[in-house]
């Protein structure tokens, strides 16, 4: 057992299942979208991306653009969040979209980034 | 990769990287979770923009005070422990960014970034030098002032920052690397095609060869320069393909031989390598009995020399310890020194020789020998071998009748063959002529052009020569002689020596000029003086020069 691709596999899978939970449910119903959650998914994305940084390899490189993009669009939603919060007060239906779909884009990274990850896995001989 | 520095920068700072995400994520995680006071009937918890920004000052140090509300105790104690887990996670990244940047293969790294930008920036002809010493120095130096670029690459770090401090226009790159390794000619440009040559003058024959054939693997249209002492390796780098051999042992048996036979061949050569004029008197070795210190390689190529011209000599070899080396046949013929240095002498018979030549490696070695020489015979003549170049000034006080410095050699050579190819042939033929020949030559030289002549090389091609190249295009007939003539009275003749005209494969040596007929893509060498060489440039380049030097206007 390969104890770093434990914990590389371990976090990139957390990242996609933490960014699914806050992505998951009404688009225009903030209610149902957990700001811990969002936050969490921007903590376990920032460490596999950390991760995945400095594998000169090909796949490697594509590796870490799909993390990068989950990166800034989650970012992009909590920064959102954040600013309408303080400067509003409360999130109307629009941002409450805005920023549901940011992280449903960050999903897609993410998912792109764990097939990538098992493709790896299964082309490689051990 | 390209940027390989910033790779190793980002693998390194993974773990403070980590560290420094998960003692924030700890510290948040805690802050949001606690009660804080009350305010207005609530009690109020922090939201997780407050405790990130709460976190980002403290971990930082920076550290604003408690906002948005005084803390609550249950806060208070839990950012003690988060100052102590937060600062030193914040310190082991920067630290750890601090050590990364002054490591010494990040610094390389980034060294030979920049090295390999100045390398591709360059958009002159250039040529690549290995190694930087005293050599290589003034071949810089020359290549530089012959409107040349030039890229080094040193090992010793101590000499790549000697050229750093000799500050040249333009620069110099220079790459710290192993010179053989393969990686470091590719990132000197070996493949540019303005790469127009490469030196590799080491002490090293192997180091040479080595460097030779990586150079000929990587790119095999690059001219190499190659220092070679013995035949041996210098018939592995002909096999090679090498273009430039240069033993400055044969350099110099040359040198020895020109002077015993040939003085006005030997004024020629130094005039062409631009070391005098021609009428400075060429030294001139006397007949008689011949004393050599020193058998090494310089002493085998001497005794040859000296064995051909049947003179007469005694060789001397400095280290007894090296005995067993030589053949039974030698032993018998050098004496070997095993007393002090005048017994030695006085055994060679010094008092009725007429020369002695202090050849061995050792510059001291050498200036002592000769000193002694002289006490023992005053008469003496003496000839030096100087190997270090810094030595100069000693040698010059020292009153020697003759110094032979193989370095100075290599750099002329290099710089002529390198940048002047048609001046080094013409050198490469000149040298195989007869005195008789040479003192012709000289003579005609000194009659029309005068003491100093100046030497010019004409190509005959649209960009150098583009009036006449036209013409020649045309299928027109133009005589060499037609560049001799004046601008400002085309019956009058400009005094012009042609030494050689290359052609595709042909060469003319001293070519006829009312005989032969200029082609396309000729290289011609010309002496002449300064004025001369202004009208040569004009009617090769002005169509309407061309014309009036032709008869065909006024």
């Amino acid at each position: 057992m390969n104890f770093d691709k434990l914990i590389s596999g371990f976090f990139i899978i957390l990242a996609m299942t933490l960014n699914f939970g806050f992505f998951y449910g009404d688009l225009s119903n903030i209610e149902l979208h957990s700001k811990y959650e969002l936050f969490a998914a921007i903590v376990v994305n920032l460490i596999a991306t950390t991760l995945k940084i400095g594998d000169k390899t090909q796949i490697g490189s594509v590796l870490l653009a799909t993390s990068l993009v989950a990166d800034i669009q989650l970012i992009a939603a909590a920064t959102i969040w954040t600013i309408v919060y303080y400067t509003a007060g409360a999130l109307d239906t629009h941002t409450t979209s805005v920023v549901i779909s940011l992280s449903g884009g960050a999903l897609l990274a993410n998912i792109t980034s764990v097939i990538l990850y098992i493709g790896e896995t299964i082309k490689s001989k051990r | 990769m390209k940027n390989s520095s910033l790779w190793l920068l980002l693998q390194k700072m993974r773990v403070p990287f980590i560290v420094i995400v998960v003692t924030y994520t700890i510290a948040i995680a805690g802050l949001i979770s606690l009660d804080g006071i009350e305010v207005d009937g609530k009690i109020y918890r922090m939201t997780i923009f407050d405790a990130f920004y709460f976190v980002t000052y403290t971990a930082t140090t920076i550290g604003f005070g408690e906002v948005p509300y005084t803390f609550s105790y249950p806060q208070r104690m839990w950012v003690s422990a988060l100052i102590y887990i937060t600062v030193i996670g914040w310190f082991y990244g920067i630290g750890s960014l601090l050590s990364i940047l002054q490591d010494k293969l990040f610094i390389s790294e980034i060294k030979k970034t920049a090295f390999r930008k100045k390398v591709r920036k360059i958009r002159e002809d250039f040529f690549i030098i290995l190694g930087y010493n005293n050599v290589t120095k003034k071949i810089v130096g020359k290549m530089l002032a012959q409107g040349y670029r030039a890229v080094v690459i040193e090992k010793n770090p101590d000499r790549a920052n000697e050229l750093v401090l000799e500050n040249y226009v333009p620069s110099v790159p220079i790459l710290e690397a192993d010179i053989y390794d393969p990686k470091a000619l590719e990132l000197a440009g070996i493949k540019s095609k303005y790469c127009k040559g490469l030196v590799s003058l080491f002490e090293n024959d192997n180091l040479n060869l080595k460097i030779a054939i990586t150079a000929k693997i990587l790119n095999s249209k690059i001219p190499l320069a190659i220092k070679s002492t013995t035949k041996h390796m210098t018939e592995n780098l002909e096999d090679l393909g090498v273009e430039i051999i240069e033993n400055p042992f044969e350099i110099i048996s040359q040198q020895i031989q020109m002077l015993l036979t040939a003085p006005s061949l030997y004024k020629l050569v130094r005039w062409m390598h631009g070391r005098g004029d021609l009428r400075t008197m060429a030294f001139h070795l006397p007949e008689g009995k011949y004393i050599i210190c020193g058998y090494g390689r310089m002493g085998h190529e001497i005794k040859n020399v000296l064995e051909k011209n049947n003179i007469d000599a005694v060789f001397i070899e400095m280290d007894a310890t090296k005995k067993n080396t030589f053949s039974k046949k030698e032993q018998g013929e050098i004496l070997f020194k095993d007393a002090d240095d005048k017994e030695v002498l006085l055994q060679a018979g010094t008092e009725d020789a007429v020369a002695i030549i202090a050849g061995s490696k050792d510059d001291t070695t050498n200036l002592s020998l000769l000193s002694i020489a002289r006490k023992i015979n005053p008469n003496i003549v003496t000839i030096a071998r100087e190997n270090d170049i810094e030595n100069q000034a000693l040698f010059h006080y020292a009153n020697i009748n003759y110094v032979f410095m193989p370095s100075r050699l290599l750099i002329y050579k290099t710089i002529a063959a390198l940048i002047d190819p048609i001046v080094d042939k013409f050198i490469a033929h000149a040298v195989k002529q007869d005195e008789t020949w040479a003192k012709e030559l000289l003579g005609m030289l000194k009659a029309k052009v005068g003491d100093n002549p100046s030497i010019y090389k004409l190509f005959v091609d649209d960009q150098h020569a583009r009036a006449l190249a036209e013409r020649i295009k045309r299928k027109e007939s133009i005589k060499l002689e037609t560049l001799t003539r004046s601008r400002a009275n085309r019956d009058e003749r400009n005094p012009i020596v042609a030494l050689l005209l290359l052609r595709k494969d042909e060469l003319y040596l001293l070519p006829d000029m009312s005989e032969i007929t200029l082609e396309y893509g000729d290289q011609i060498l010309f002496a002449s003086d300064r004025d001369a060489i202004e009208d040569i440039e004009y009617i090769a380049e002005n169509i309407h020069e061309l014309a009036y030097v032709l008869g065909e206007r006024n």
